[in-house]
């Protein structure tokens, strides 16, 4: 039998068998620690690197949402200028269309304004911020010439307050008016959309 | 490290303390009961260092012999008996096998060797006991001496090895072929008128003698005496040594041996107890006498140190890993910080670039959702009254054309055709056709279904009559083609004939009716289709 294992052996040795095992904890618990202390290190660096990516492709946003908004500002300015952001202001265009009848003397003027909707956009499309609204007026008005007509259109669809793009119109001469008397010789059926934009986040504030 | 080195003879113990290579401390015990108790004491100043105790006594007692070739273990078993036979009364004994015999059977040579009178050594080892001191190992001298054989390049086939012991005794060690075959001790106590030198002189020859009468010497052998000495020995001793044919002398400097194997300061006089310690240092041997037993407390010292070792060991790698890990986190803590100061600056950059983003009350989402809507639906829109200008510029050129109607839609669709109410009449002409349009009539689908189209396309139909001469139904049908030839030359547009003056077709029915007097001129009627792509015209 070694003597390592012996009662005197066990004597002996005693010490030295409680350091190798206070150095065997010691030695796990330093690996362990420091093995803990990396991987956090590890997983804090992965997580800073993460933030730091979100961080950049927010600055690199942000700059190319300050170039398109630098870009569109002077557009947006128009359109917020033409009131393209504003409810619809009905009386506005019912007296615009009545002022523009008397400059134009047309010698008759039938409108009709269909109540507002949302206008669909070719393939559905849909903005995240906005709403399209639109309302369809129809009109259908007499001159005694066509240039009366057109000038009535022209400047109803380049008014400065709203958007007003007429998407449809006829014109024809009106049989059996060439008797001499002054009566309507023109009669034009035009149809445009009023279309007005509302904020989806003023929409949800409100 | 410290180590306990004890070099015993017959008269008196040599204690010396090594620290590495060196001797740090020399004492002498005399082969007494005072000197066995002044050695106690000072065993007690040196616990824990290891003990080597290298004999050389007169009481030593070597012999030859040969064992049959067998397996390890039976040997050691069959040599085992011999020892107990040969040194019935004493444990400490001990078997070298060197070798196999040249002829026979080619038996082993096995050499024996013991310390025949044990009390020699018991007061020593009972101190050493007693003090638990770790007793490494109990070496014969003569038996290690033939290491200095190969330290000092001694390779004679026949040697005889001289030494000096302290307490006055001469060691003479004989080895053939660097194999030990005998050794013996003597006194060195000259007759009157002895010198030193007539004594060793005297004494190798007797050894030869009896060596020679063993039959160790051919005809033409010659012993090699190598004589280590002092200086001042030297001197004294060299003259009285005379060569001859079969005995040759070597002195051996004892301070150039010294030199030789780096031990300094070297040995102040001619015993050499302090070259075999430091050729034990140089080359360690196996234990010769020391039983497990005597052993025990340097087996439980080395493994103690065993244990202490791994358990540093273990330590230090942990620490070493640790240190590892601990340098690479701190390098990413290093880079997180860094990281964290990029950050920092970006988000700063963020809010500066939000500050100075244009801001009309609403979020730059709706600004851009706006002027997206704006520049896709509205910007490049078309005007019902820029193409009838258009059309104006044409028609201008073909004054025998007078429009009727015209029918207009801004579309996406490049098949759609507004619906035309028909206003002119082809009553009074001459001739007349009938038959179906060519270009069938075909709603706006996607402004009958509500959706606000780019207006890609602007589509229209045109009514109107031409006025040409009577019957000039050719001329008619020309005007109309160079009209839509015109139209079809403006940017991006194309004219085609719906309803031509006279539908010449084969599947149309052609009326005629001449009567009467006819007007010089008439104005037949004709439908055109006129499609301007806005892309195309980009």
């Amino acid at each position: 039998m070694t003597p390592a294992f012996t009662r005197e052996g066990w004597k002996v040795l005693r010490g030295a068998w409680i350091g190798l095992a206070g150095a065997i904890v010691a030695a796990i618990l330093i690996v362990s620690g420091s093995h803990w202390y990396g991987v956090k290190e590890r997983r804090d660096s992965a997580e800073a690197g993460r933030r730091l990516q979100e961080a950049r492709a927010k600055v690199e946003g942000a700059r190319r949402e300050r170039d398109n908004l630098n870009e569109s500002a002077d557009v947006f300015r128009m359109l917020v200028d033409r009131g393209l952001l504003q409810r619809e202001q009905r009386l506005d265009l019912v007296e615009m269309v009545n002022g523009l009848r008397s400059r134009y003397q047309l010698f008759g003027l039938d409108y009709e304004i269909a109540p507002q909707r949302p206008l669909p956009l070719p393939g559905g499309r849909v903005f995240p911020s906005i709403d399209v609204l639109a309302s369809r007026v129809k009109l259908h008005a007499k001159a005694l010439h066509e240039g009366d007509i057109l000038g009535f259109m022209d400047e109803l669809s380049k008014q400065r307050q709203g958007f007003h793009p007429v998407d449809e119109c006829t014109m024809r001469r009106i049989a059996g008016a060439g008797d001499g008397r002054l009566q309507a010789h023109v009669e034009a059926d035009c149809t445009l959309e009023w279309i007005t934009l509302k904020d989806k986040g003023a929409n949800r504030a409100g | 490290m410290l180590r306990h080195f004890l070099y015993l003879t017959n008269s008196r113990l040599v204690s010396m303390v090594t620290r590495g290579k060196h001797i740090a401390m020399r004492r002498e015990f005399a082969a007494s009961s005072a000197g066995a108790a002044q050695f106690d004491q000072h065993l007690a100043s040196l616990a824990g260092a290891p003990v080597y105790l290298f004999t050389d006594l007169a009481e030593e007692d070597f012999r030859l012999d040969t064992v049959p070739h067998v397996g390890a273990r039976d040997r050691e078993a069959i040599m085992g008996r011999k020892l107990v036979q040969m040194f019935r009364n004493t444990p400490f004994r001990h078997a070298v096998v060197q070798g196999r015999e040249a002829e026979g059977r080619r038996d082993d040579r096995v050499f024996y060797t013991a310390i025949t009178n044990p009390e020699v050594l018991r007061p020593w080892l009972e101190a050493i006991e007693r003090r638990h001191a770790p007793l490494a190992g109990i070496y014969s001298a003569a038996v290690f001496s033939s290491v200095m054989l190969d330290e000092l390049d001694l390779l004679f086939p026949h040697t005889l090895l001289v030494t000096f012991t302290p307490g006055g005794a001469m060691r003479q060690t004989y080895f053939r072929n660097r194999e030990i075959k005998f050794s013996r001790l003597t006194p060195i106590d000259p007759e009157e008128g002895q010198s030193l030198g007539t004594l060793i002189s005297e004494e190798t020859t007797r050894t030869w003698q009896y060596l020679d009468s063993l039959r160790h010497f051919a005809e033409e052998d010659r012993l090699e005496v190598c004589v280590m000495l002092h200086p001042t020995d030297r001197a004294v001793v060299q003259p009285a040594l005379r060569d001859f044919a079969q005995i040759q002398h070597h002195i051996l400097d004892i301070e150039q041996v010294a030199a030789k194997l780096g031990l300094r300061p070297a040995p102040l006089g001619s015993t050499c107890e302090e070259i075999f310690v430091h050729l034990f240092l140089l080359r360690p041997g196996q234990n010769h006498f020391a039983s497990p037993e005597m052993r025990r407390f340097d087996t439980l010292r080395r493994a103690k140190a065993g244990i202490l070792s791994f358990a540093g060991a273990a330590v230090l790698a942990s620490l070493g890993w640790g240190a590892w890990n601990l340098q690479q986190a701190l390098q990413k803590s290093d880079v997180d910080q860094r990281v964290a100061q990029q950050i920092q600056t970006l988000n700063g950059e963020y809010d500066a670039i939000t500050r100075s983003l244009p801001s009309f009350g609403v979020g730059g989402s709706t600004m851009r959702d706006a002027v997206s809507f704006y520049n896709a639906s509205i910007r490049g829109f078309p005007q019902v009254t820029d193409f009838a200008v258009a059309l104006s510029g044409v028609l201008a050129r073909h004054p025998g054309v007078r429009l009727a109607q015209l029918a207009w839609i801004a579309t996406d669709d490049a098949n759609a055709t507004p619906v035309l109410r028909k206003v002119a009449s082809s009553e009074g002409m001459p001739v007349t056709a009938t038959g179906t349009p060519v270009a069938p009539v075909k709603a706006a689908d996607a402004a009958a279904q509500g959706t606000f189209s780019s207006g890609r396309y602007e589509v229209a139909v045109i009514e109107g009559t031409v006025r040409v001469p009577i019957n000039d139904f050719r001329g008619a049908l020309d005007a109309v083609g160079r009209l839509a030839s015109d139209l079809s030359a403006m940017p991006g547009t194309s004219a085609a004939i719906v309803e031509s003056p006279l539908d010449l077709r084969t599947s149309a029915q052609i009326h005629g009716r001449h009567e009467g007097a006819e007007p010089d001129t008439m104005e037949p009627r004709f439908v055109l289709r006129v499609i301007r792509d806005h892309r195309a015209e980009t």
